[in-house]
Formats: C-alpha cells, sequence, structure tokens
C-alpha cells in the first residue's frame, strides 16, 4: 500500500435529528446543527476550520451550487471549501476528499458537510432524473426495482430469499430503536415477521414498503484532522487508513458483472492485509437502501461465495450483540437523507471506533 | 400554504413549482438509434470494435475498451426476458407529469443476437402477472406515430 | 496554513485539451463533446485507463447545468470509470484542479484525469439556472440570477472605483482582439467601442456584450505526480500555488466592490507558490472575468494593481503590460462553470510554449484564476510553472 503523505483521523462528528417533517429549520439552519454539534464533539471552534466540503444533489431541492446559500450553516465564510456531489454515494466521497485534503498537506482540519432536505422536492422524481433523458426517464421508477429480490429468491429459494430479506429490516429497526437521531424507529417485533413482510404494500416485485429506505431530511458533519493536529489538540481519533473508490458503466442493468461492491472491497482488502473480513473488521456501516440490498450487498462486500451472509442474517449475526454488527445505528433502512447518508456511515463507524478504542479495526465504504 | 404544529408557532411553507425547458442532443450515436426506430422500425445496437460487444441503447464509447463504438447491427425485434420489475408504486412520469396506472410491468429483453450484456429496457405488455418470468419470450411492438423517441417501441409483447 | 508538502512531492498537469467553444453544439450530446478532449489527451500521453495508468477521473459539471441528477453518472464510458474511481467536483472547474491536486499530493493517486464539460444550450435559459442558486424565500422573489448579482458588483465597483462604461467596452475590444488567435475561442468577431456600447442593457450597467456568451464545451486535462510526469510529457506544468475562499452570500452583506474571498484565495496561493510582489510575478495572467467590470475588479483582488486602481489599471493598459487573458478570457466564451478550467490550460499551453500567435515569450510563471456564485461568491486561484 502507498504510504500517505501524511495521516488523517477523524476527529468529531454531528448529525442533525433525521425526519421526513423538519419544516421548522430552513436548509442552513438544518446543516448548521450538524456542524455546531461536531464542533462540541470535536472541542473545536469554526476558526479552528480550514477548508469545510459541501454535498448533496442538486435536483432534489431544486437549488443550483448550493453550498452558496449554505454558506449561512456551514460556517464557511472566508474559508476554502469543495462541492463534491456523486448522488448516494456522496457523504463517502465527502469523506475520502476530507482524507486527501488533509493528508495532500493542504489543510489541517477539514470539515465536511453531507446534507439533504427531501421533504422539499419530490425524492423519488429527482432520482428517476438520473436516467438518461433520451432513453430510460420515462421507465426508471426513482430506485424502487425488485431485481435484487428476484436475484435472492433466484439463489436461495422464495422463503428463505424472503425471510432473509424481513430478519435484517427488523434487526436493522432494533438497531435503529437505540439511536435517537434515526427517522423511522418502528419498534418491529420478531414474534410478527410474517405479518411485517406481508402488510405493507407492494411497491415494485418482492420489494414492499417496509423494506425500503425512508425519505428523510437531515445533515452530517464530519471533522478531519492531520496527526499534527490531533496530537496538539489532544485529540480522540479515529484514523483514516484508506479509501476506494468504483464506479461502473452508464446503464440500467441490475447484476451485470462483477458488482461495483466487490471490486471496492477486494481492492481495499488486498492494500491492508484483509485476507478474512468478517473476522478482522469489528464493526461495519454499510449504505442498506432497502433490506434486499442490504442482504445482496453484504455478501458482496464480504466476498462472499455462497450463502454466508444469509446465514449472518438468520443467525442474528449482524445484530449489535453478534459478532459482525452491521449498522448499529439502524442504516440507511432508517434514515436516509441521501447527500447525508453515506457520511453518517462514515461517522457512526468513527464514533464506534472511538468508543471501543482499542485494537479496533473499522472498514467504511 | 401554512401547517400549524401542535403548541408550537404558525410555520409558513413556500410551495413553488420549477421547471427549465431543455432541449435535449440526440447526438450521431443516440441519434442515428432514435432515427432508425422512427424510418424504419428497426433496433440498431452499435458495437465494439475491439472486445465486440453490443451497446443498447448505443453510447458514443465502450465503457471497458475506451474505444469509439462505431459499427452498426439490427438486433432483435424478438428476444428473451432478462429482468423485470412489476411496478405497483404510481410514480409519476417525468417527462409528462402523468401518473400511470399500476400495476404495470418493465422487462430488460436481451434481443436475439445480441453479443454481451445488453437487454433493452421498456414496457411489458403482460394482462397477467402470474405468466411473467425470466427466459419468457417477447417481442418489441413498434408505436404507429413514431417521433424520433423511446416512445416509437410501444412496449414488448409476449410471443404465446 | 499548512506547508507539508513532502511524500507527495508536486503535481504536474502533463496534458491538456478543449473543444472549440460555441454558442450551440446541438449535434453532439454532452458525452460525445467530453469524448472528444479525452482521446486527446491520451494521444497526448499514450496512457490507458486502469492500474498504472489513469488510476481516477475528477470531472467538472453541474446536475441542473445537466438536467440530471448524478449527471457524472452519464460520462463514466468516457472518463474510463467502468470500475475505477471518479470523484465529481460540481463547482468551477478551477476548484477542480484544486480537488484533483489534492488527491495526488495525498499519495493516493499518481496519475488523474480532470475532466469537465457543460453545454449551456441546453436550457432554455441560464438565468434561470442560476436564479435557482437564491435562497427560496428571500432572494428568488426578487428576482435575483448571477446577471442581477453581477449587475450589482458592477455598480458597486463602478461607483467606487470610477471605472467607465467606455473602459469595459475597451476590455471587450482587446477581448475579441486577442480571441482571434486562440483556435479554441468562441467570439472572434471584432467589434468596436461603439459597437460595445450599443450592445443591449441586459442589467444596469452589463451590457450584452459586457457577459460571456452562451457556451458549450469541455476541457481534459492530465494530472500527474513527480515521480511519474516524466513519463508522459517533457513539457510538464507544475502546480505551485492553491487557494480558495468562500464569501458570505448575502449580496447585502458583502463588500461588492471588493475582493474579500479573492484576497485570501490569492493570499493562500501565493504564500504557497512564494510569490511576494504579484504586480511582477507573472508572464501569464488569466482572469475568469464572467463580466468585464470583473476583469479590473479581480485585478485588484489578485493584486496585480492596488486596490481601487482597476480604472488607473485599465487606462495605463495594464491588461497588455501584465499579459491578462491571451485567450480572449471568459469574455470570449466558455461555459460558466469551466472558466477557471480554461484559464488553467490556457496558462498551460502559454508554459508549454504551444501558444501560436499568442504566446508570451518565455512564459515562466502564470497565474490563473476562477470563480463560482453569484458576483464570485467562491474564489480560487492556481500558480503555475514550467
Amino acid at each position: 500500500m502507498k504510504k500517505k503523505n501524511r495521516n488523517v483521523a477523524i476527529i468529531g462528528s454531528g448529525m442533525s435529528k433525521f425526519s421526513s417533517h423538519r419544516e421548522e429549520v430552513n436548509q442552513p439552519e438544518l446543516i448548521h446543527e450538524a456542524v455546531v454539534e461536531a464542533l462540541e464533539d470535536a472541542h473545536l471552534t469554526m476558526d479552528d476550520v480550514d477548508c469545510v466540503l459541501h454535498g448533496n444533489m442538486e435536483l432534489f431541492e431544486m437549488v443550483h451550487q448550493p453550498d452558496m446559500w449554505h454558506v449561512l450553516g456551514t460556517g464557511a465564510w472566508g474559508k476554502p471549501g469543495v462541492r463534491l456531489t456523486t448522488g448516494g454515494t456522496t457523504g463517502a466521497t465527502l469523506a475520502c476528499a476530507a482524507d486527501n485534503l488533509v493528508a495532500s498537506g493542504l489543510h489541517d482540519v477539514v470539515l465536511a458537510i453531507g446534507f439533504e432536505k427531501l421533504e422539499e422536492g419530490h425524492a423519488t422524481g429527482g432520482i428517476t432524473n438520473m436516467a438518461d433523458p433520451l432513453w430510460g426517464r420515462s421507465l426508471q421508477t426513482g430506485a424502487l426495482t425488485g431485481t435484487a429480490a428476484q436475484k435472492l429468491i433466484e439463489q436461495f429459494g422464495e422463503e428463505r430469499a424472503k425471510n432473509a430479506a424481513i430478519k435484517m429490516r427488523i434487526i436493522m429497526d432494533e438497531h435503529a430503536m437505540r439511536n435517537e437521531k434515526a427517522h423511522r424507529r418502528l419498534r418491529l417485533d420478531r414474534k410478527y415477521m410474517k405479518q411485517i413482510a406481508t402488510q405493507t404494500p407492494p411497491l415494485v416485485g418482492e420489494l414492499r414498503m417496509i423494506h425500503m429506505c425512508s425519505q428523510s431530511d437531515g445533515a452530517c458533519a464530519v471533522i478531519f484532522a492531520s496527526e499534527d493536529k490531533v496530537a496538539q489538540l489532544g485529540a480522540n481519533p479515529a484514523w483514516v487508513v484508506d479509501h476506494e473508490t468504483v464506479h461502473r458503466e452508464e446503464t440500467l442493468i441490475f447484476n451485470s458483472g462483477k458488482s461495483t461492491h466487490r471490486v471496492a472491497a477486494e481492492r481495499l482488502y488486498a492494500r491492508n492485509g484483509i485476507t478474512d473480513p468478517i473476522h478482522q473488521i469489528d464493526v461495519f456501516e454499510m449504505y442498506d437502501p432497502s433490506a434486499w440490498w442490504g442482504v445482496d450487498w453484504l455478501g458482496d462486500f464480504l466476498l462472499c461465495e455462497s450463502d454466508e451472509h444469509v446465514k449472518m442474517v438468520e443467525n442474528d449475526q449482524i445484530a449489535i450483540e453478534g459478532e459482525f454488527p452491521l449498522n448499529p445505528s439502524g442504516g440507511v433502512q432508517a434514515s436516509n437523507p441521501i447527500g447525508a447518508t453515506a457520511l453518517v456511515r462514515v461517522a457512526e463507524a468513527a464514533m464506534q471506533v472511538v468508543a471501543r478504542r482499542a485494537n479496533t479495526r473499522c472498514r467504511v465504504m | 400554504m401554512s401547517n400549524k404544529k401542535e403548541g408550537g408557532p404558525e410555520l409558513i411553507v413556500s410551495r413553488q413549482i420549477l421547471s427549465i425547458a431543455q432541449r435535449f442532443s440526440t447526438g450521431p450515436v443516440m441519434g442515428r438509434f432514435l432515427r432508425e426506430l422512427r424510418d424504419n422500425k428497426r433496433i440498431m445496437a452499435n458495437k465494439c470494435p475491439k472486445c465486440g460487444r453490443h451497446q443498447l441503447p448505443p453510447r458514443e464509447v465502450c465503457a471497458l475498451c475506451s474505444v469509439e463504438a462505431t459499427e452498426w447491427e439490427e438486433l432483435g425485434p424478438e428476444g428473451a426476458i432478462r429482468d423485470y420489475d412489476i411496478v405497483y408504486y404510481s410514480s409519476p412520469d417525468p417527462l409528462t407529469g402523468e401518473t400511470r396506472e399500476t400495476p404495470y410491468v418493465l422487462c430488460w429483453a436481451q434481443l436475439d443476437r445480441t453479443q454481451g450484456d445488453a437487454p433493452l429496457w421498456h414496457l411489458l405488455n403482460a394482462p397477467d402477472l402470474s405468466k411473467v418470468r425470466r427466459g419468457l419470450r417477447v417481442r418489441v411492438v413498434f408505436s404507429e406515430e413514431r417521433d424520433g423517441t423511446m416512445g416509437d417501441i410501444k412496449y414488448f409483447e409476449i410471443i404465446e | 496554513m499548512a506547508k507539508h508538502r513532502g511524500a507527495g512531492g508536486r503535481v504536474a498537469i502533463c496534458a491538456v485539451a478543449q473543444t472549440k467553444f460555441e454558442r450551440d453544439k446541438w449535434q453532439v450530446r454532452f458525452q460525445g463533446m467530453l469524448w472528444e478532449v479525452v482521446e486527446k489527451v491520451l494521444r497526448q500521453t499514450g496512457l490507458q485507463f486502469g492500474a498504472g495508468g489513469i488510476e481516477a477521473a475528477v470531472t467538472v459539471s453541474d446536475d441542473v447545468f445537466d438536467a440530471r441528477t448524478i449527471s457524472d453518472g452519464a460520462i463514466t464510458d468516457v472518463v474510463g470509470a467502468h470500475h475505477q474511481s471518479e470523484e465529481k467536483v460540481a463547482a468551477d472547474g478551477a476548484q477542480g484542479v484544486y480537488y484533483a491536486a489534492a488527491t495526488i499530493l495525498s499519495n493516493h493517486h499518481d496519475i488523474v484525469l480532470l475532466a469537465g464539460h457543460c453545454k449551456e444550450s441546453q436550457s432554455a435559459s441560464r438565468n434561470q439556472i442560476t436564479h435557482l442558486a437564491f435562497d427560496p424565500f428571500y432572494t428568488r422573489p426578487v428576482g435575483l440570477d448571477y446577471v442581477a448579482a453581477a449587475a450589482l458588483q458592477a455598480q458597486a465597483y463602478m461607483a467606487r472605483t470610477g471605472v467607465t462604461e467606455a473602459q469595459l467596452a475597451d476590455v471587450v475590444v482587446r477581448s475579441r482582439k486577442w480571441a482571434r488567435e486562440n483556435p479554441v475561442a468562441q467570439e472572434t468577431a471584432a467589434v468596436t467601442r461603439e459597437q460595445a456600447l450599443a450592445a443591449p442593457m441586459l442589467a444596469a450597467p452589463i451590457r450584452q456584450s459586457f457577459m460571456y456568451p452562451v457556451s458549450d464545451g469541455a476541457i481534459a486535462m492530465i494530472l500527474a505526480s513527480e515521480e511519474r510526469a516524466a513519463e508522459l510529457t517533457d513539457r510538464p506544468v507544475w502546480i505551485t500555488g492553491l487557494g480558495n475562499c468562500y464569501d458570505s452570500f448575502f449580496l447585502g452583506e458583502r463588500d461588492l466592490a471588493g475582493n474579500f474571498s479573492l484576497e485570501r484565495a490569492a493570499k493562500k496561493a501565493y504564500e504557497m507558490a512564494g510569490v511576494t510582489h504579484p504586480t511582477d510575478a507573472f508572464e501569464v495572467v488569466e482572469i475568469a472575468d464572467q463580466y468585464a467590470h470583473q476583469q479590473p475588479q479581480y485585478a485588484e483582488g489578485l493584486a496585480l494593481c492596488p486596490a481601487r486602481q482597476g480604472a488607473k489599471w485599465l487606462a495605463d493598459g495594464g491588461p497588455e503590460k501584465q499579459h491578462v487573458n491571451r485567450s480572449g478570457g471568459m469574455l470570449a466564451g466558455n461555459p460558466l462553470i469551466l472558466g477557471g478550467m480554461a484559464r488553467v490550460a490556457e496558462a498551460v499551453i502559454q508554459l508549454r510554449g504551444e501558444a501560436g500567435s499568442r504566446q508570451v515569450p518565455g512564459a515562466k510563471r502564470a497565474l490563473a484564476h476562477g470563480a463560482t456564485g453569484p458576483a464570485g461568491q467562491l474564489q480560487t486561484v492556481v500558480v503555475l510553472e514550467n
């Protein structure tokens, strides 16, 4: 693995409360909640921050170059900054960028802010605008598809696949019940697994309302600092060891070739000496926009070759008390302010690392 | 428009519909595909000269080989369903604003003679949802009035 | 500021390609437009995508201009990002240069493709797009867009400095004169001062001639670490200074006649590059003059002349003496979000000695500037050397 120009750590994070209804704040005010909490968490003031990163999707709120208006909440006045946006991955891209900007030596303390206020637009309409206007826009149904369910049903049989998806959904809800910031905290009861699965409306194929992530308003702010700064501030760091970004060609077919999740995981593991991810990783915060994708992608990220990931769901290994806690925050199925969501994963993972401290390794993708 | 929260002050929200008229270029590649649909009722794909796979709809460059895909071949009009979605959620058609009747079916059909993984995505006319399955043989049905858009394909129909 | 460029070393720009900038490239999708320049930088460097070659792409585009959510998803094919990294900077392209350089200085990547595109012709109105940059409750209802914001800036600046309309017309006349020497420039038809002053008024004092034209185009660059640059070119251009800074949002809170954010951005870039006397530090200066008054105003902010002395600077032939905007500048036509990237591109061409009839002989050090947002709220400064 290439050596970083200098080491980078996360020294604080903050989040707004996630909800479908945050009418009591406007966009900069929502961001401000997360920024203030992050600064307090890191025991810093805005004067200590020397770069502000911003990311969200313009067409969700219909604000062009929103980092301009949002300066009122981000605190970027008089400071350097960069705006990056890559879709659902935006928050993770912000974390990669913050890592790069601190490691580069250009900045010592970088505040990364992911944001979305989905109630102010039409989320499914906004996602549908991803499709090429010439060939997919009249067909796409936002991020809703039944193809992940089809794939799992084909791989593992209908009953086992359906049970795994709803089991994952319930575990994620149990985790969300422990997280006051989470948007959907439904108090789902394992006793009623079968009913929960069938009593919510179908959206697309076997993807039902209960399986799908929420549409949330929310902001997340994470503070990254150089090794020198960490020492100087006496901060409690979660070191950012490495990151990897993998894209794919422009098609809207699912399950084609090797998944980007698997490619990213393979590269990251190879560079960082991870040969047995299930045992070498203590906690995993994953972007799981639906329970079906959650089950499928878990297999990809952990490089499973057969049904190991399904078993991990079935035997509660992914529960917070299990051997491989997945999304102790409740994950994306509980809260999905899209531009903030992937940064929330990074923030949650960093909090876990800092709290557990001793000899912990954590990887986030 | 106002929204009074229990016990709190009235919160005013501002409802606005924002739209900006667009004129999208089709370019020589997608443009040819659409012209063939409109004028000749043919599904034309372009082909990578290096790896030989088709692109449907055609795009300028083969993403795997980073070369222009300059050869053209007619595919279909028959093929087999690779994936499908039965849609129950009535999202508005972003191009027309109209809400569709549900349920309806979308499918990705691999047209005959296609090389590589390049299914064509469109509506499937399936009066009996229980018949829809992967591998089902389907045929492209063209619209009678065609204007050089993807709407020139009316839908896939199931070959009985 | 941090001064830590140890293991990361320096970053070089090793190749540059631009499309011709045009009012309406209706014949091509933006993907086709971008591929034209990506293919050129691949050919210039002999690079391929993948391990050992181009490892990552940083792209520059805007979802509203593209009318497409996550519009970078539409260009993965042409920037070689299938199973590779692609990160999109959604701001002026000089910000793309800033971030792409950071990915190399951090030692995360060795070779990065920077690729930007925009088709302003696609939308019925650019002003409808920039109107959306304003908040929905307070500034949208009064009809602000970037032209109206720039007009307020121009009024404030001209009132403070005494820069006249005739001087702005002369900035346009000079832009056209040099644009004729630049094969990619859009507005090359000669104008007289009288013609420029007779152009329709858009938002007083900004006339159509004083504003950059509707423009379509794409730019690609290859950036590389010091270790890899030599393989790619025998004329690397080094990025030696980088700085950027935000001003506040509400126009009423800002000193519109001043250069709050640009002065700070320039200070950072100059410190990093070791520039102590900016007035004579550069053989080539490229300013993102989206509007004619911004050329003298931003020259002040860049410390190319004393503050409040823009009128004198113009009267004394400052732009010609300091070789400002021999490309024709923004006024000759670049899409809004590629303005700063085109400035960096011209700086590289000059420092490589490839600028033909507009070449500044023996150019050693260049200054390139970009701006994003209403009345230049976010300013970016790049110093380059050969």
